[in-house]
């Protein structure tokens, strides 16, 4: 029984930047350190980081195609030899994956299989916390992205554009709450953008600019915040319009946002973090419909993304992640799908990355309760993109002591 | 162990308002005027804001007897259905029983005549924070509906329901807490998060706590919790200094009976009601209140409105609105009869998703509803309630005669107090200086600075630009512009950032 605590900024046992000063103070002195909008910024490595959200069945994802064990325990929902995409003589992609298969290809992907960590959480909420906020015993509320943003801009120091790590949806990931440092959540690009008839807006203009703090030491912070948000959004919107996509993407929300991604990274807005989801993978029926339509999605939807960086030379600075909250059970269940287990692959691509498989495939006679085992904590992914594509030291984002994957 | 507040995960630290607390009149009852400046914070604090009518109406009642109608509400509330409908609730699409179940008690809060009831009701929702993400939908109803049963009580008794109440049993699993196994879970979070606060008791207590608690099972088909003797452990314990065969009853008992937990759980009320990072003078005097009166909290929250420091210039518009104040508030003030089909979404794009809470600590508030994603969340949802307020006008090409009252269909209008036609008739007539007075004392009393005032004549009036042939500036404000100029000027309004503040 996993024992969830509310544990706040004691994370890690490391002392905030800053020392005793309160989180408060942090926030308001952020807003105002904010950098004029509309400077073109060339940001470095980007992290893209997709979400497969609900539970990723790893097994008809990386299919152990030669393995017995796998279609006796999957007679209808098993990937069929004859249709998977092989890698090596042992294990595949689902067919759905053909995107991904010819990523693969090109040499662009890492294949890390087996990750998962110590008394797996089967909890989507819970799950979810663990990974975004990289803490299984402890829980924190700032996500592992939210706490490199902190130590990459320590407070005094300012973010280099108020879009330096934006959310792709509506509302901040667990994995993006930082404790001084802005993220946007962009929805769509209507979302992220003070709406109304121009008259309005003009006048909305003259309102905010002219704001004078004064009174509560709230209204500063407020009068602050709404100029950025008051003018981000046109800024936002004049600096994409600079960027034109050079392939044609599929047309799915996933796909659709993966478009938005390129074009916040190519229109040097400085973006250096994008967070995008894509689900819901959480198959207990009819998992074959479900689980392989959102993989083409996914597979055809990376392919084109990179097809469109690379178009524009931006494909080797952008290094593209997967995560998911768990994996599946081996063993079909009665409704044709699966539920929750642990172990599961994921996909690094892109920037810097060295293709190829690592990781053991976990054994499917050596089970936890009929789980999958995991063999590479997740922590020591993390770890790995921080220290070798993120330029930080990994230990006090997500610990210390997780083995690093040489994908990179 | 410490036995003090630990406010170091507390972000609202750092926004105490400058000045400073007179402790010895702090808590006094406040006899200075009491106008409709006063009576609009207190609606808006003790409640969720109210249109210019309930705020003229709360002024002429004068303080106490405000306080007393909030306290004391007498005359039933309005008649609101139990829960949602049961189909829905047990339906299979979780999202659509969260939906249900989030509209349901955002009516209540919309339309109820029992506001401070309702606060109360969310104030628990918050300290308690249980989730929807978690718990199903009808346990999560009942779990709102003790909240609103026992709110304003006796915190012993409060507390012990929400230790046995289902939902919290599932939440932090203290249906699994048996002898044999003991779940450690509740025992730690209800003295870290709900009565003691963090570093007040040791790993000790926890496991002891835990036994305490051992029992308490939710049984599913008849949807009660029921006490199992075999699997409670019936041994004596030793917890914050006590030792005893003891049960659910001591160990509450045992919490309330301390000091810090006075301070703790007073500290909070004072954040949600009056400022941010509140004096420890101010906290130990209301502390004090709370336990002389044991731990009433009517009592506690009644000594709170009718004090110096509550009424204070420092404690005026010194907190930011949360989310669900905002829009509660703006649709209240407005007199909109029903809660928008968009609301909950909006809620949760601005970081207050009712039902959901984010962690097991609720909501931290202060600064942290303040962010670009929030704010832009918030002036979209004004921008987009003021441009679809507008009553469906039956196609006609006669234009409205705009110096009465226009011939609007008299039917339920949409937010009736927000129609141009109503502002115009309050102004007495198609005057832009008038027409800002109008908006600005009904939705703001009068606290904006004359520059605000200046823009928005300005918008309406478009006096910038002056035709060269002598004509009639095409964009002065008169009578084929006003509605849309008059709606305009008073989303402006709802969006500045006093308006923020509650």
């Amino acid at each position: 029984m996993s024992h969830r605590r509310a544990f706040l900024q004691q994370s890690l046992g490391v002392a905030v930047l800053g020392g005793t000063m309160p989180m408060a103070f942090m926030r308001a002195a952020n807003a105002q350190a904010l950098p004029a909008l509309g400077t073109s910024i060339n940001p470095g490595n980007v992290l893209v980081v997709v979400q497969m959200g609900g539970g990723n069945d790893g097994l008809n994802t990386i299919v152990p195609w030669s393995d017995d064990n796998y279609h006796r325990a999957r007679p209808v929902i098993g990937v069929a030899e004859t249709t998977v995409l092989k890698l090596n003589d042992r294990i595949g992609l689902n067919p759905s994956l053909a995107g991904m298969n010819e990523l693969y290809k090109q040499g662009r992907v890492a294949i890390i299989q087996g990750v998962g960590y110590p008394n797996p959480n089967r909890s989507h909420f819970e799950a979810t916390q663990i990974w975004e906020t990289a803490s299984p015993e402890r829980p924190q509320t700032t996500g592992w992205l939210g706490r490199y943003l902190d130590r990459q801009f320590p407070l005094g120091t300012k973010p280099a554009s108020l879009f330096e790590a934006v959310a792709l949806g509506d509302t901040l990931p667990a994995a993006l709450v930082a404790q001084h440092v802005e993220v946007a959540a962009i929805g769509a690009l209507n979302s992220y953008a003070y709406n109304t008839v121009k008259d309005v807006k003009t006048s909305a203009g003259v309102l905010y600019d002219g704001a004078k703090p004064g009174g509560s030491p709230y209204l500063g912070l407020i009068a602050d915040t709404a100029r950025q948000a008051y003018h981000g959004g046109d800024v936002l919107r004049g600096k994409l319009a600079t960027y034109t996509p050079a392939v044609t993407y599929p047309t799915d929300p996933f796909s659709t946002q993966l478009k938005l991604a390129a074009q916040l990274i190519g229109s040097n807005v400085g973006t250096r973090i994008i967070f995008v989801s894509i689900g819901s993978f959480d198959t207990h029926a009819n998992q074959r419909v479900q689980q392989d339509r959102l993989l083409k999605y996914m597979g055809d939807g990376l392919l084109a993304f990179y097809n469109d960086l690379a178009a524009h030379g931006l494909d080797k600075k952008v290094m593209t992640m997967t995560f998911s909250e768990f994996g599946r059970r081996v063993t079909q269940n009665a409704s044709n799908g699966t539920d929750h287990g642990t172990a599961m692959p994921l996909f690094v691509i892109g920037g810097g990355v060295k293709g190829a498989i690592y990781g053991e495939h976990p054994s499917l006679t050596d089970l936890d309760h009929g789980d999958l085992k995991y063999g590479i904590d997740f922590r020591g992914v993390y770890a790995t993109v921080v220290e070798r594509w993120l330029g930080r030291d990994p230990a006090p984002i997500v610990g210390d002591g997780f083995g690093q994957v040489a994908f990179v | 162990m410490q036995n003090k507040l630990d406010t170091s995960t507390d972000p609202q630290v750092g926004f105490r308002p400058s000045g400073t607390l007179d402790p010895a009149t702090a808590l006094q009852p406040f006899d200075g005027r009491f106008g409709p400046r006063q009576a609009a914070h207190l609606l808006r604090r003790a409640g969720f804001g109210g249109s210019a009518a309930d705020v003229a109406d709360f002024s002429s009642r004068g303080m106490s007897g405000a306080v007393d109608a909030l306290l004391h509400p007498t005359g039933d509330d309005l008649s609101f259905p139990d829960y949602p409908a049961t189909d829905v609730l047990m339906g299979v699409n979780g999202g659509q029983a969260k939906l249900a179940t989030q509209m349901w008690w955002l009516d209540r809060m919309l339309r109820t005549r029992r506001p401070l009831v309702e606060k109360m009701t969310l104030f628990w929702h918050g300290h308690f924070a249980t989730s929807i993400q978690k718990v199903p939908a009808p346990l999560m109803a009942r779990q709102i509906d003790l909240f609103r049963a026992q709110g304003l009580g006796n915190f012993r008794t409060l507390l012990a329901s929400v230790s046995v109440d289902p939902g919290m049993l599932i939440w932090l699993d203290n249906r699994a807490n048996t002898k044999a196994h003991p779940n450690e879970n509740y025992a730690r979070e209800v003295m870290e998060l709900f009565a003691l606060g963090l570093g007040n008791y040791t790993e000790d207590d926890v496991k002891e706590v835990a036994r305490a608690l051992t029992g308490w099972q939710y049984d599913g088909k008849t949807e009660t919790t029921v006490f199992n003797p075999k699997l409670h452990d019936d041994d004596s314990k030793t917890f914050l200094g006590r030792t005893g065969n003891f049960g659910l009853d001591d160990v509450v008992n045992t919490l309330v009976m301390q000091p810090i937990h006075q301070r703790y759980l007073t500290r909070k009320l004072l954040e949600y009601f009056v400022y941010s990072d509140p004096e420890p003078e101010l906290i130990e005097a209301v502390a004090q209140t709370y336990a002389l009166s044991g731990y009433d909290i009517a009592k506690t929250v009644g000594t709170i409105l009718r004090s110096n420091v509550f009424y204070s210039a420092r404690a005026y518009r010194a907190v930011p609105k949360s989310p669900i104040e905002f829009t509660i508030g703006l649709l209240r003030y407005a007199g909109q009869p029903a809660v928008p089909a968009n609301l909950p979404d909006a809620l949760r794009r601005m970081g207050q998703e009712p039902l959901a809470p984010p962690s097991v600590k609720g909501w931290d508030g202060g600064p942290t509803w303040i962010n670009t994603n929030t704010l832009l969340a918030r002036f979209n949802f004004v921008n987009g309630f003021i441009a679809t307020s507008a009553p469906k006008r039956p196609a006609t090409s006669a234009t409205p005669a705009a110096a009465t009252m226009a011939a609007v269909p008299p039917a339920v209008a949409p937010a009736p107090n927000v129609q141009p036609d109503a502002v115009v008739a309050a102004a007495g007539g198609l005057n832009p200086d008038r027409v800002v007075e109008v908006i600005v004392s009904g939705a703001l009393q009068d606290d904006v600075t004359s520059d605000v005032r200046r823009t928005l004549t300005d918008y309406l009036d478009s006096t910038g630009t002056t035709p060269a042939n002598g004509e009639a500036n095409p964009m002065a404000f008169g009578p084929e512009n006003y509605q849309e100029k008059i709606r305009g000027a008073i989303a402006l309004t709802l969006n500045l950032p006093v308006n923020q503040l509650n």
